[in-house]
């Protein structure tokens, strides 16, 4: 009797691991459940003290960016700056811009899409996206998304937020070719996670 | 032979109704991930990294980089958001839909970057 009562014992010990296993097993192995939609995590905080600063013209906004990136010439209530390589080639591209139009926390991600395939892109791909996004004086929703452009046909991947501060609400972009994303995502992001907004 | 009977008769009860316990389980987690796996946004499929290449780079102050292809799905490895969840609400509004191309291509409009086959900037095509 100990002796069946003993081998119960571990055959159901046996079968609460075979459970947990195969739990753990399918929960890895099964693909993403829900693919493009996933956004990293991001954790606002200040630029490196080595970082330069561009404020929107309006005052509601302030761009960081590393010192390898120039200032551009663009709207008069936007702030650009780039990295260009050999060639005029952009090799990283920070803009931060004034809420202008219909621009909305809900539904950032469509929107910013649809607007590229209106204006700048032949094609344009979400590849993740994420709202309630918490920003240094405010909340966000971001899209990271791919796109071809009309003109050249150049393929470049970015991050682009859409942040509501206190008084008012901003677009921040950085942008890559998209043969460069992955080593330029890094410091893209830690502009975005630097992005302060009143 | 008395415990020989046991260990038999053990073998043919507890076992089966134990080892079902993980395959039920298993079908459980299978049934709830397949339901919120279906129609995606997106679908898994590597990028047209090459689309890029194939292309002529007419403007080469604003040429996207030879370098090799992208690591495609990079960003799809980072956790996934919640599933949405099981109780019926409301749809949302559709968000609403920029206007159509204001801004000409071909240095049109402000001269941006984005107007001369650059990275597309912020603004909400104004």
């Amino acid at each position: 009797m100990t002796v069946r009562t003993a081998r119960r014992g571990r055959y159901a010990l046996a079968a609460i691991a075979a459970t947990g296993i195969a739990v753990v097993v399918v929960a890895f192995a099964l693909p993403g459940r829900s693919p493009g939609h996933g956004f990293p995590a991001l954790h606002p905080a200040a630029a490196p003290t080595r970082w330069p600063h561009a404020a929107l013209p309006n005052g509601t906004a302030v761009l960081s960016y590393p010192p390898s990136l120039r200032p551009l010439a663009g709207d008069t209530d936007a702030v650009s700056v780039a990295r260009l390589g050999p060639g005029g080639v952009f090799q990283l591209y920070l803009n931060a811009t004034r809420r202008q139009g219909s621009e909305r926390l809900q539904g950032w991600a469509a929107f910013r899409l649809r607007l590229l395939r209106s204006d700048d892109a032949t094609s344009a791909r979400q590849d993740a996206a994420a709202e309630g996004v918490q920003f240094r004086g405010g909340t966000g929703s971001c899209v990271i998304d791919d796109y071809i452009t009309r003109i050249g046909g150049h393929h470049y991947e970015e991050v682009a937020c859409l942040v509501q501060g206190r008084t008012s609400a901003s677009v921040i972009v950085g942008a890559a070719a998209a043969a460069r994303w992955v080593r330029a995502r890094p410091l893209l992001f830690r502009a975005v996670a630097a992005y302060l907004v009143r | 032979m008395t415990r020989s009977l046991t260990l038999v008769t053990a073998l043919s009860r507890g076992p089966r109704m134990l080892l079902a316990l993980p395959a039920a389980a298993l079908a459980v987690t299978l049934a709830a991930c397949g339901s919120s796996a279906g129609p995606s946004a997106h679908p898994a499929a590597p990028k047209p990294a090459g689309v890029a290449h194939s292309h002529a780079h007419s403007a080469p102050t604003h040429a996207a980089s030879s370098e090799p292809t992208k690591q495609a799905g990079a960003a799809h490895r980072h956790a996934h958001s919640a599933p949405p969840p099981a109780a019926a609400t409301p749809a949302p509004p559709a968000p609403p839909v920029p206007t159509v191309n204001p801004i000409p291509q071909g240095n049109g409009g402000d001269q941006d970057a984005d107007n001369n086959g650059g990275p597309s900037d912020g603004d909400g095509n104004i």
